[in-house]
Formats: structure tokens, sequence, C-alpha cells
């Protein structure tokens, strides 16, 4: 891995950190286990490593955000996740926030574009 | 599958025991969901080699055990940066208590080699342990401030509160062509000022440190085979500078201390440069300017009495060279000062 290319996968998991957490809380708004969480997140384009997001829902779980329980299926014991009340309130704000965060990225995408744009045409 | 088993009883071993039997049954029934998947992909069971890439991809046992685990550190950032700051001040210091303890065994003792090889080291040994007393307090003060912070709030609330007002003064500018000076060299000042001093307190016991093999002949601090022995005057002199250098040694670890090395204080070089004066003055306002006198004058006044008053009479001139072009030196140094504070006050006012 090339230094520039070892710097976009830093920042790059940087940029997803904070994603996955309000993905995983969209997600578990319906009930899951870990796997089928995985299988779900992934199908939607976003891939988790087990490692990851195995610890990551005891965590929401230990902070309030979801309930768990073990429940036989398919002839095996599962921990079946989903939203608490607290985790439907903290879902809430988090998803203004993202979106409060989405509208300034892309107004400033979009401002830079129009300046760009405008300096390009000048110049012609 | 054997190899399934031997890697989840590898994470286990890693896991915090109270909630180990949890983590292990849910991964189990994770990770089985998940090779019952890949299998009916493929339409057969796994090959060893295929499950192997696929605990490998998951990551080490230990590794995915520490993703279990709270975030812990043993200083964390907000500690961190008060931790650098005097584990840095503290390993310079230790270094420079250090050496002066060096210098004065080696002026008091004539030491071997082999002292000097265990002196040198034995650096790393105090340095290492400097530095583990100094991180073992502050992972205490880590754990106070993360777990503790209600039970001595003035240890938290140092290190997330802070006022503006606080901060230190601005620095002076550094006038254009002027480079200022740099961390390492305001440390070699402070370092060999610090060897200079000890060597200057070392020559009255030790007067060939300053005269070499011409200390015997030469009468001040110890016995004398020549016929001459300086002034009094020379040990108010010695004294003066002693002391001058001493200040300025200070004011040069002040400035380390408080981090305004870059550029020192135009009136504080003055006024070091006009208290340097004090001593030379000392010497030129003595009572009928003896600067070397005969041991035995009633015996040697015949035939060392001439040299004698010329060396006086030289040594006067000299000295009052030396004050001029230093008066000289100074005068010209406050010119220069006033003139830069007074464009400075013109731009200002502009």
């Amino acid at each position: 891995m090339t230094l520039a290319e070892n710097l976009f996968e830093n920042l790059r998991l940087e940029l997803r950190r904070g994603c996955l957490t309000l993905a995983v809380l969209a997600q578990l708004r319906q009930e899951h286990y870990g796997y089928t969480l995985r299988k779900a997140l992934a199908g939607r384009g976003l891939d988790i490593d087990e490692s990851t997001l195995y610890p990551l829902l005891r965590r929401l779980e230990t902070q309030g955000l979801l309930t768990s329980e073990w429940r036989e299926e398919d002839k095996r014991n599962k921990r079946f996740y989903r939203l608490s009340s607290d985790g439907v309130q903290m879902f809430g704000q988090l998803l203004e926030e993202w979106h409060a965060i989405n509208a300034s990225i892309n107004a400033a995408i979009n401002s830079t574009n129009a300046t760009t744009n405008s300096t390009t045409n000048s110049n012609l | 599958m054997e190899l399934l088993d031997r890697y989840l009883q590898a994470v286990k071993k890693h896991l915090p025991w109270q909630r180990q039997d949890d983590i292990i049954a849910e991964l189990r029934a994770n990770l089985e969901s998940q090779l019952e998947d890949r299998e009916s992909e493929t339409g057969r069971p796994l090959t060893t080699a295929e499950v192997e890439a696929w605990l490998k991809q998951m990551g080490s046992p230990m590794q995915v055990a520490s993703r279990y685990q709270p975030q812990q550190y043993l200083i964390g950032p907000a500690v961190f940066p008060t931790y650098w700051f005097v584990l840095r001040t503290a390993l310079f210091w230790v270094a420079v208590v250090y050496l002066i303890g060096v210098a004065v065994q080696f002026g008091v003792r004539s030491p071997s080699l082999s002292w000097v090889l265990g002196a040198v080291l034995r650096v790393p040994v105090v340095f290492m342990t400097t530095a583990a007393w100094v991180t073992l307090i502050f992972a205490a003060i880590e754990l106070i401030v993360t777990h503790y912070p209600a039970k001595w709030p003035e240890v938290a609330c140092h290190f997330s509160d802070w006022s503006p007002r606080s901060l230190p003064p601005l620095e002076k500018q550094v006038p254009p062509g002027k480079k200022p000076r740099s961390y390492a060299h305001a440390v070699a000042e402070v370092v060999f000022g610090l060897f200079f001093l000890i060597w200057l307190l070392l020559i009255p016991q030790h007067p060939y440190l300053l005269l070499g093999p011409g200390a015997p002949y030469i009468h001040l601090w110890g016995p004398s085979v020549s016929a001459f022995e300086l002034a009094p005057v020379w040990v108010q002199f010695y004294w003066w500078v002693v002391a001058l250098n001493v200040v300025q040694w200070g004011w040069r670890c002040l400035d380390l201390v408080r981090g305004s090395w870059q550029q020192p204080h135009i009136v504080r070089q003055l006024t070091m440069k006009v208290f340097g004066l004090i001593p030379l003055g000392l010497l030129l306002s003595v009572q009928d300017r003896i600067y070397v006198t005969l041991r035995n004058p009633a015996q040697d006044e015949g035939q060392y009495g001439a040299s004698v008053a010329s060396i006086n009479y030289w040594s006067y001139r000299v000295l009052l060279l030396v004050c001029a072009i230093a008066i000289l030196q100074l005068l010209w140094e406050i010119a220069q000062a006033s003139l830069d504070a007074y464009r400075k006050r013109a731009v200002v006012m502009r």
C-alpha cells in the first residue's frame, strides 16, 4: 500500500466510524441478530467487519440504546437486538445532525463548484 | 468445525471474565450462521484452507477480543500534552543535575576510566527511571480524571479548565534577517553555561584549571613559588564574575521553563551588560592601581620592583582600554534598541 493509499484508508475509516453507528441504529428499528444485521447493511452497500459490528452492538446496548434477547431460531440460540426507547430518541437526534452536516457539506461543495466554474468561464 | 472452536477458545481467553461466556455464545451463533451461508453458496463444506482464510480475515483472537473492551488509555488525550511537557522538562533537569553531580565528583577526585564509563552507562538508567516515575504519576492522574472526577474535582478541572488570561504574552517580533534562537540553542546555552560555572567555581581549589602550569607561580588562593602575588582585588573581581554568571544562567533557565527562549528581553540583556561593567570598574578603581605585588617586598624590591611597577602600569592601561570598548559597545546597543523601539512606536501610531 502506498503512502497516499494508506492515508486515504485512514481518512475513509475515520469518515465511516461515525456513520456506522447511525447506520446500525437505522437498521435496528427492525429486529436483527448480528449476522443478519451485517447482511442487511452489506445489502445496502455498507460492509462492516464482524470484529467491528459485534462489539459495537454490545457497546450500544451498554449505553442503553439497544435492547437484546436470546431466542432460538433455526435450532440455534441467537441474540436479537432492536432499538430501545432511548435509542429511538437518540437516533432521531443523530439523524437530524447528520442531515445538517450533509446539507452543509453539499452547500460547501456546490459553492466551491460554482466559484470554480465562474473562474474557468471568465478565464475562457 | 474444530478450527472455529479453537478460534473461539482463543478469543475467550482475552475477554473480560464476567462476560466471556455470553460474548462467545453470541459470536459462535453469528459465525456459525455465516459459515452455513458460505457452505450453502458453494454447495459443499468449506475446506480447511478456506476456513483458515476466513478466520484470518476476522483478525487475530487478541485483536477481536480487544474490540469488546472499553477504550482504555494509560494517559489519555486530555492529560497527554501536560505529561509530555513535564516529561521533557523532568528529563532535562535530571540530565542537568546528573551532569553537575558527575562534574563535581570529577573535579574532587581523580577518576579512573572505569568510573567515567560507569557514569556514562548510568545515563540511560537515570533517564528511564525518571520517565517511569513521571509516567506512573500521570497514569494515576489519568485514573483520577477519568474514573473519579467528582472525588478530586481540582485535579479533573486542572486539565479541562483554563483561562485565556493565563496565556503567555506575545513574544517579541523577530527583526527581518534575524533568526529566532532555536530550543536546541537555548538548551545548549544552559548546559554549557552550567559547565562554565562549574569550571569557574572549581578554580579556587584547582587554580591550574585557569592558569595551567603557571598556577604555582601566582599566589592568590594557594601557596606560590614565585616572587609575585595577585592583589586581593582579584578575589572580589572573581566573585563578581561568579555572581553575574549565576544570574545570567538563572535567567536562561527561566526563559527555557517559561518558553520564552526565542527572543530574550533586550532590557534584560542591556542590564546584564551594565552589571558586567562593575567588575571592570572595581579593578580600575583599585587604590594605587596595584594588581600584582611582591610576596616579600623587603627582600625582592631591588630585583623585581621595576617589573611589578611595569606590570601594574600596563595592566591599568589594558583594563582602561577594555572598559572603554565595553562602554562604547553598550552605548551602541542602547542606541540601536532605542531606535528599534522608536520605529515600532511610529508604526503603531501610524
